[in-house]
Parts: structure tokens; sequence; C-alpha cells
């Protein structure tokens, strides 16, 4: 009986596994193991190590990255279900990078709160290693199981600081939009699967292309709950209502993940679906990420505007600056190769500058204990260091120049005006406004540490911070600066040309 | 009586051949009946342990589903998986912590319009847009016999090549995602 199976069968053939394209993943997986070999060893004596070795695992994950990218050749993986190409490459490059700046701030933040630092560390890589996986995957099954990977950890993380009622709140809000927009997700998915016929995203994408107009209901639906399923990672309006408290509740360090890596793995599988898949129906996507768009850049800078808590307030800019990043999908095909660029250059600067003013939020808190604005008033006087750099970081994502974020909004002005069309012009008008509204409240930031009087009772001797945190300040500083003044630096590398579908 | 019988005589009908759609038909529709009543049962119900129990009689449905398709692989770990541990765990974690295990009236609140309202409209809407797409496609269920009943048998085997081949990295990963939740679950629910 058995026989005859194997006989009627397929031949099964063995994938062929290409460790070097992999190595950036093994390594991770490597890391993972060995934390948790480490904490369930040495128990509590293990605490003061963890942050190292999730810092050393990240760097040495780096390596082969950069040796991939010196290699250069595009390597296609199980049926082309995983891609290793420059793209793929920027991207986990930014992942771990960004990560390894969290691992920074999080070491004295976990060390003097009595937290679970071994598990902390653990999880965080579990995250890392689920957006590296996301990064690569072209196949409905591979997003999915990326997009739960860096989820489930992040969940956890958002309610950290177990005492603390905020933090619960945190993490439960989070994780119960996040299982519905997971939820939706699926629903879209399988619809995808079903009109495409299979998971792979460019054998969906061709299947769409020739559907008839029988199928557009089906096609608009499958788009629009993949899309809406995202978007909840993405925090865009209106499906930002988790965002806010998550990032106020949620341990300092974590929200500055939350903020950056895990919004830009969103991002990632945005560009993954629509570059790859959905573009040709851009009759579809174009309207929804449109709407998206302008509602999330003009509600979060809103809102924004009436925040007293400086996380609150980044929170709801972040909301914004994801409008931001959602405006050239809006245009993707007229210009996929230029549109794709803009995502991508503004997703690295966006990194660069939010994990450096949450660096900086995090050293100040220190004296602080809190994020109020009132709190920082007179900054200045008895932390000059970190008033400077904060401001720094502060007209980057307002977009002045020579600091990177102008040439992030650059990147993104420049593909909506390129398009030439009815949307673009209106999505770069929008734009334009609420560069002008998101400066009010950045600069009002600003002015509380500049010119404000020091609030009573605050201990203005100076402060020593932590080496760490100094390190994470100035990584983050240097390349806001660098992205600014040599753009030419992070285009070079963005510059993948012809990708997408059909590009 | 014998009149009254006439429309099921379709029965008869399609037990000629391999097809056996209708009865296949049939047991989709009584099987979907019993789902919807049941899933509506289980937000409506005032109990949570009644709710995980009509719970198990949407997801057998699911696994009942599957087997129709003649997936009997997906249709068994269905029912072992979201039946025998899911379910099980549920009802193992309302007991063991302090939830009340009767009625309570706290599990209902005043938005049932709205919900009800929303969950009309998305029908219709989902509806609309199947029907409109795939309102005229059919599927024929054919039964194997003798030595083609081993060679059609093949769709577990297809499962299986399919999970070690293609999607063998999305597989591998699942196990860092299972260990994942195992620690920081235990780290969230652990007193300290």
């Amino acid at each position: 009986m058995l026989a005859l199976l194997a006989q009627a069968s397929d031949v099964f053939t063995k994938p062929t596994v290409d460790y070097h394209a992999l190595a950036p993943e093994l390594i991770l997986v490597g890391t993972i193991i060995v934390l948790a070999l480490v904490d369930s060893w040495k128990l509590e004596r293990a605490r003061p190590v963890m942050s190292a070795i999730a810092g050393l695992g990240l760097l040495a994950a780096l390596v082969p990255v950069i040796t991939l990218a010196v290699d250069g050749t595009d390597r296609v993986l199980l049926d082309g279900g995983y891609v290793v190409d420059s793209m793929s490459l920027v991207l986990k490059a930014l992942f771990i990078v960004s990560a390894y700046v969290v691992v920074l701030l999080s070491i004295n933040y976990m060390a003097e709160g009595d937290y679970w630092e071994s598990e902390y560390y653990t999880l965080l890589i579990c995250s890392v290693l689920g957006m590296t996986v996301m990064a690569s995957s072209r196949d409905l099954i591979g997003i999915f199981i990326a997009l739960e990977l860096l989820s489930i950890p992040a969940y956890m993380l958002a309610a950290w600081r177990k005492g603390d009622e905020r933090s619960n709140e945190a993490g439960m809000k989070y994780y119960l939009m996040g299982v519905f927009a997971t939820g939706i997700l699926l629903y879209g998915m399988s619809l995808a699967y079903g009109l495409g016929g299979s998971t792979n995203l460019e054998a969906i994408g061709l299947q769409l292309a020739d559907l008839g107009s029988d199928g557009v209901p089906v096609v608009a639906l499958a788009l629009l709950f993949t899309i809406i399923g995202f978007g909840f990672k993405v925090s865009a309006v209106p499906f930002h209502t988790w965002a806010p408290d998550t990032y106020e509740g949620a341990p300092t360090p974590v929200t500055a993940f939350l903020a950056v890596a895990s919004k830009a793995a969103g991002f990632v599988a945005l560009i993954q679906v629509t570059y790859f898949c959905f573009i040709v129906r851009s009759d579809v996507i174009e309207p929804i990420f449109f709407v998206l768009s302008i509602s999330s850049m003009t509600v979060g800078n809103l809102i924004a505007l009436r925040q007293s808590n400086v996380i609150r307030m980044l929170a709801y800019s972040g909301i914004a600056q994801a409008g931001f990043m959602l405006a050239p999908f809006a245009v993707a095909s007229s210009d996929p190769a230029l549109s794709l660029q803009a995502v991508v250059t503004y997703l690295v600067i966006y990194a660069a500058m939010n994990l450096g003013a949450f660096a900086v939020i995090i050293a100040i808190a220190r004296r602080t204990r809190s994020a109020e604005l009132e709190d920082l008033g007179g900054l200045f006087t008895y932390m000059p260091g970190l008033a400077v750099a904060f401001t720094l970081f502060l007209a980057s994502l307002i977009g002045i120049p020579p600091l990177g974020g102008w040439w992030a909004k650059f990147g993104v002005f420049a593909s909506l005006i390129e398009a030439d069309s009815g949307l673009g012009w209106t999505l770069a008008i929008v734009m334009a406004v609420n560069t002008a509204i998101a400066a009010y409240y950045y600069l009002a930031v600003a002015r509380a540490m500049w010119f404000d009087d020091v609030p009573e009772g605050t201990d203005t001797s100076p402060v020593r911070t932590p080496a760490t945190l100094g390190f994470a300040v100035v990584i983050t500083l240097i390349a806001t600066l660098l992205f600014g003044i040599l753009p030419q630096v992070v285009n070079d590398v963005t510059d993948f040309g012809l990708v997408a579908l059909g590009g | 009586m014998i009149a009254a019988l006439a429309p099921l005589s379709f029965l008869a009908q399609s037990a000629t051949g391999n097809s056996f759609d209708v009865p296949a038909n049939v047991v989709f529709y009584i099987v979907a009946a019993f789902m919807v009543f049941a899933a509506i049962r289980v937000v409506t119900t005032d109990n949570i342990v009644h709710a995980a129990l009509w719970l198990i009689l949407v997801l057998s449905g699911v696994g009942l589903n599957f087997l129709l398709l003649q997936a009997e692989f997906v249709a068994i770990t269905q029912i072992l998986v979201y039946l025998g541990a899911i379910v099980v765990l549920f009802l193992f974690g309302i007991m063991l912590t302090r939830a009340p295990l009767g009625r309570a009236d706290d599990l209902d609140n005043n938005m049932r319009p709205i919900g009800v309202a929303v969950g009309l409209l998305l029908t219709a809407v989902i509806a609309f847009a199947l029907i409109r797409t795939f309102g005229n496609d059919s599927l024929t269920f054919e039964a194997y016999a003798g030595s083609q009943a081993v060679a059609g048998n093949n769709r577990t085997t297809a499962l299986a090549n399919e999970i070690f081949g293609p999607q063998l990295i999305p597989f591998e990963v699942l196990s860092v995602l299972l260990t994942a939740a195992l620690i920081g679950a235990i780290v969230l629910a652990r007193r300290d």
C-alpha cells in the first residue's frame, strides 16, 4: 500500500538550500538558541551578559548581509517563494541595525527596572527574525508567518512592565487589535489565493491581470482586506486606535522598536504584496492607498497638535509619517521603481531619526521621570547635549535641510509629482500642508527645551548619560546627518531598478 | 407518501458513476446551517463554557467541510488540533482560573444592534462579490475506486511535498514562533 502510494505521488524533490542566502536568518536563530540555553543554564546570573549576546548576535547577522550585498547576485530559493536580492538585503540591514540600536536603548532601562531581562532579549531577536524573513518572502504563506513571528513577541513585549496597569493595557490593546487585523488579512489572502490559484505572489499577480470584469468585486475585496490587515500594522488611519495607548504604556525601548522596526516591517509586507502582485490592479489599490495616506497624515497631525506628552505626540506624528510613506503607493503604477525607492528611502531615514528621538527621550526620562512636555522646560540649561540632539532629530522629522528627513520627503514629493496624475498632485498638496502643521508641534517641543523655565523642583545638576545610550544617540545622529548631507549614499543603496512585477 | 419523496429522487440518480455531487451538496448545506446557528450562539450565549462548547460545533463543521473536499489529513488535523487541543485548553483555562462558570450578565453589552448591522452589511458585500465572480463555477465531487483510489488519493502527499519543499522556510520559522510564544506566555502568566 505504501509503495503504491509512493509510486503514485509526485516525486518529491529535495529543495536546494542556499546556506549563504539564509545565513542572516540562521545566525539569528543561533542567537535565539544561545540566549535560551544561557538563560536556562545560568538563570539569574545570566542577566548581565544577555544584552551583550543579543547585540553580538545582531552584529554577526549583519556580516552575511554585507557579504551577500558584495556578492550582488539575486538568489531565488524555494520556487520563487524566498528571494534574496538587493532590496531585501537593504531591508534586512535596516531591521538588524534598528534592533541593535533598540538593544543599546534597552540595556540600562531593563537592568534598572525589575523586568524579565533574559526573556526580553530572546523575544526581541525572535521578532527581528520574523522581520528578516518578511524582507525576503514573496509568498502569501511566508509573509503571513513572518508577520506572526514579528508580531507575537511584540504583543508580549508591550506588556513587559507587568506591575504597571498601563503596560498591561498597552499589550492587551495591541494584541486584540492585532489579532482582529490578522483575521481580516487572512480573509483577504484566502480570496487572493482563490483568485490566483497559488500562494506565490508573482503567480497571483499574473492571474489577477488576466481576470475579466466579473472578478472585479472579489479582487477589490481581496486587495482591500489584505491592505487593511497590514494597515493595522503600520497604524494607518482609521486603523490607528491602538497606537497611542500602546506606545505610551509599553516600556519606552519597546515603543521605539514598535514605532520603527515593527512599522517598517508592516511597510515591507505592503511593498511585497503591492509591488510584486497587486500592482497589476492599480485601478483597485491606488484609490485605497490614496484614502489611507490622506487620512493618516491629516488625522495624525491634527491630533498630534493637542498632545502634552512627548511619547504620545511621537505616536501620532508616527501615524502622520506613515501617511507620508503610504503616499508613493498611491502612484505605484506610473513609475514603480521611483515610488518603491521613495518608500524604502523614507523607511531608512525615518528609522534613523525616530530611533534617535526615542533614544534622547529615554536618556532625558532617566532624570525627569516623565515624558510630559512641561517637564522638558529649560532642558538646554542642564542637559545641553541631549537638547541639541533632540532638536536636530525634531528638525529632521519636520524635513528641514540638511538633515535626513528632507531627502525622505523630497523623494516622496518627487514620485508624486513625477506621476503627474490627479491622485499624485492632490497628495502632494495635502502633504505640503501637513508638513507645515507638523512643524508647529515639533517646534513646540524644541521651544520648551530652549526657552521655557526649568520647572520647580527639578534636579539640575549635570547628568551622566550611560555610554550605551550615548552611543545610540551618536549612531542615529550620524546617520540622520549623513543621509541629509550626502543623500547619494542612501540613494545608491535604494536604487533597485526595475524589480516590480511588470515594471 | 411517494409523491412527498419525489424531490429526494435526485439522491438515487447521483449514485450512478463516480460523482457524488448531490449528497455532498446536501451534507454541505446541513453542516453550513449548523455552523451558522452555532456561530451565532457562540457570541450570544451568556455562559462562557457554553460558548466554548458551541465553538466546538463550528470548528467540527469546518473539519467536515474539509472532509467533503477529500482533504482528509487537513480534516483530521482540524479536529485534533482545534477540538482536541485548543477548545479543551479554553475550557481548562476557564476552569482553572477564577473566571465565573455559570451565567454572567456582563458578557453582553449594548453594542448588539451595531454588531448585527455590521455583520449583515459585511455578509451582503462578501456574498455579492463571491456570487458575482464564482457564481457559475462548480466543483465536482468524484469518488475513486480500486487502484484509482490509491492513485487519486494523493492530497496528503501533495501537502507533505509542499511543506517540505517550497514552504520549507515558513515551516521551520514556525518552530521559532511557537518557542517565542511559549517563553513570552510563561513570563506574562507567572506570578512574581
